[in-house]
């Protein structure tokens, strides 16, 4: 995907599924069918103009691309956030908004076939990448088996709720759901699995509880802040291998890496197959770089989050500011975050494929 | 020079012949998912069992993760068997001979004398070798290939044929497992398991509760379906009659015995009571293990004890022997199916021997099963079945 091309699409229904967060459901007409073809676990890319500069924001797409729904996103209020609360605020059916299309890594795709256990570990608006994943299993993986350990502040934060429940219900013998909430109401009689947070304790006993039914396992994580480290480190604590742990941090605080400045460096960059010399200033992203000659690359948020900038890196050396959107392996083998990458060497070579 | 001797379509040879035993296990029983055992035999860190599949030994180990793993039984140094049987290791497998020890991932941690002994050796290159493991239908399974794929391209279309038996939660009666060694080849111990025509002849004192009339059977790919309904008689007052508490979960409709027979050799006995299995692994040309396990529905033994009282004078009346004579002497007077199958079984091997065995005719439909068995076993052995 090279292109960053924006489509207007037609917001059919906006609602709120809590008090704290907007679902919006977009219209994508036949013709963009196949541009807005998305894998579970994918984001789409928002552009509004507020207060005359242009922003942009990813969401990940919360409905299930095999489960015939429309493409929609689930956006909760973020405290100062200024997108979040302009969607929560504003937007209603009927809108046009400028999406681009979906894109990122952290995917699950299910294959009919296949007999998995997939563990999901999420918190707050974390869930929205797994709650598509999991419909997806229940939906297209007849043989797997799903089960989702959720973290929530309260109650009344908990998306997805009753979405989760009648899940559970249609598909009791291989759906497990269950919920752990920092704050408990003493008001309400929801009751939690747990209280507390999504910690090494409630992880271990979640999967002594609930043991893996199907052997090939694999564990999905999204949540805010050092979630992802932390429930990392938990399962590979109890062995789990790395390369069935997948995670992606998605709306928590990013934490960039400033320590090295980044030198002036002789850039090639291979773009849908044209080979272009860049000239990357110190300090200067290879991003910035490339638009500053007018080239054409994709990305999107600009923050080293939804991965549409990656590209990979043939010659010489970066360093990278931030690289939630990029899993271990994958950096391996050489994928980088245009928009988060200095130059360490003098000459560097990229291509984007 | 005489003909080749035939059992159907297979030569005899196949049944009594060293070289055609040691082809099967290469090309049939090495090539396949392989019965490990019940999901409850693993059920915490540490845990193993070891079990011969084919040519391999493989053992399963579940790791603090709660997932299993599979390797070969086989010490990276020298070759030593890890394993035995059974059994529940702390957080290493240490090999008896040298003393080579693996964690749980098969990866060698440890080298006794490594410094002096073994001064260029890489460790990384010499984990345990993986094989795979997947839990189906309350049983483990394993399979020789750690790239063997999903477990369910072998079973997913004979799934929806089996029993509505929701096997995970039904618990194991321990005290009718059996172990029984029949002198007689695999293949014949298969056959008779598959053979619907002697239903109501050998077994017509001991399963006519059944309506073989009304039996349903086939293979999807190599496995062997079968079903057949309870008898009118015994159906009538089925709570009254079934000796153990009936299972819920099947549908009054559909009541009978669902009796699948696995390629290669794991039979199933499904019905309205009980789960069982009937495990057939090859010793010898002939001779053959079997091994069977019962389940049952979750309930106190109290509830058992009603059920057994209210059906007994029921089972007194119905039960007889095949002929009468002395049951501690005679099989066929013991009144029980699976010592008649095993009688009969071994008297057909005994006649493989004599120059003048010869199959005389076979019924049209039920004993088409059989014939169809030893198709599957054939194109195993000549290469044109896909295993998986
Ligand atoms: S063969 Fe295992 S330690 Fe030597
Ligand atoms: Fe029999």
């Amino acid at each position: 995907m090279t292109t960053q091309t924006f489509h207007a699409l037609r917001v059919l229904d906006a609602y709120n599924p809590i008090a704290t967060a907007k679902t919006v459901v977009f219209d994508v007409p036949n013709i963009l069918k196949d541009t807005f073809r998305w894998r579970a676990g994918q984001h789409i890319t928002l552009r509004f103009e507020l207060n005359g500069e242009e922003v942009r924001r990813s969401y990940t797409v919360s409905s299930s691309p095999v489960s015939g729904e429309k493409l929609c996103i689930t956006v909760k209020r973020v405290l100062g956030g200024l997108v979040s609360n302009y969607i929560n605020n504003n937007v209603r059916a009927g809108d046009e908004i400028e999406i681009m299309s979906p894109f990122g890594g952290f995917c699950l795709d299910p294959d009919g076939k296949k007999r998995r256990t997939h563990y999901f570990f999420g918190a707050g608006s974390g869930i929205t990448p797994l709650f598509s994943m999991l419909q997806s299993v229940l939906l297209a993986e007849p043989y797997s088996y799903a089960y989702l350990l959720y973290g929530n502040t309260s109650e009344n934060s908990i998306i997805f709720q009753q979405t989760l429940a009648d899940l559970v219900e249609q598909y009791p013998e291989r759906c497990v759901v269950r919920h752990v909430l920092s704050n408990r109401s003493v008001l309400t009689s929801f009751r939690p699995w747990r209280t507390g947070r999504i910690d090494t304790d409630a992880i271990w006993s979640f999967i002594e509880e609930h043991p893996p039914y199907a052997h090939d396992a694999q564990y999905y994580v999204c949540g805010p802040g050092n979630m992802n480290t932390s429930v990392k480190s938990a399962l590979q604590d109890i062995d789990v291998p790395v390369t069935r742990i997948h995670s992606e941090n998605f709306g928590g605080v990013v934490e960039m890496d400033n320590s090295f400045e980044g030198i002036a460096a002789k850039t090639t960059v291979i773009l849908d197959g044209q080979s272009h010399e860049v000239h990357v200033a110190r300090g200067q992203t290879l991003l910035q770089a490339m638009i500053a000659v007018d080239l054409n690359p994709p990305y999107s948020c600009q923050s080293g989050i939804c991965g549409a900038c990656r590209t990979k890196l043939m010659a010489g050396e970066v360093h990278m500011r931030a690289r939630m959107a990029l899993e271990d392996t994958e950096i391996e083998q050489g994928e980088i975050l245009s928009c988060q990458s200095v130059a360490k060497t003098d000459k560097i070579a990229v291509v984007f494929d | 020079m005489s003909p080749i001797r035939m059992m159907h379509l297979l030569p005899v040879e196949a049944y009594t012949s060293q070289e055609w035993f040691e082809r099967e296990q290469e090309l049939i029983f090495s090539k396949v998912w392989h019965y490990a055992g019940f999901a409850e035999d693993i059920v915490e860190p540490g845990q193993y069992i070891s079990v011969q599949a084919g040519l391999n030994n493989i053992f399963i180990v579940m790791g603090r993760d709660r997932r299993l793993r599979a390797f070969h039984n086989i010490c990276r140094h020298r070759g030593t068997q890890l394993l035995r049987a059974v059994g529940k290791s702390q957080k290493a497998i240490t090999c008896p001979y040298h003393d080579w020890t693996y964690d749980l991932e098969g990866n060698l941690i440890s080298v006794p004398e490594e410094d002096r002994e073994f001064p260029d050796l890489d460790k990384s290159c010499l984990g345990l070798k993986p094989a795979s493991v997947d839990r189906w239908r309350g049983m483990l399974w394993v399979h020789p290939d750690p790239n063997a794929g999903s477990i369910m391209e072998w079973f997913g279309e004979i799934e929806p044929e089996l029993g509505p038996h929701q096997v995970d939660k039904l618990v194991e009666y321990p005290q009718v497992r059996t172990t029984t060694e029949i002198k007689a080849n695999w293949k014949i111990v298969v056959e008779n398991y598959i053979d619907v025509y002697h239903l109501s002849h050998l077994h017509s004192g001991t399963l006519h509760m059944y309506d073989h009339a009304k039996a349903k059977f086939g293979f999807v790919g190599p496995h062997y379906v079968f079903w057949e309904p309870l008898s009118q008689w015994y159906r009538e007052d089925i709570e009254k009659n079934v000796m153990m508490p009936l299972l819920d979960e099947i549908p009054r409709n559909k009541i009978g015995a669902w009796v699948p027979m696995l390629f290669p050799g794991l039979g199933l006995a499904e019905n309205e009571s009980s789960w069982s299995i009937y495990y057939v692994m090859p010793l010898a040309p002939d001779s053959t293990r079997v091994e069977t396990r019962t389940k049952v529905k979750n309930v106190s033994s109290w509830e058992f004890a009603m059920q057994s009282w209210r059906s007994g004078s029921f089972w007194t009346r119905n039960t007889s022997a095949k002929y009468e004579g002395d049951a501690k002497t005679d099989s066929l007077a013991t009144g029980d199916f699976m010592a008649e199958d095993v009688y009969v079984c071994e008297q057909q091997q005994k006649s493989l021997q004599s120059p003048y065995f010869e199959i005389g005719a076979t019924a049209v439909s039920g004993e088409s099963p059989v014939k169809e068995h030893q198709q599957i076993v054939l194109a195993f052995i000549e290469g044109n079945q896909q295993a998986k």
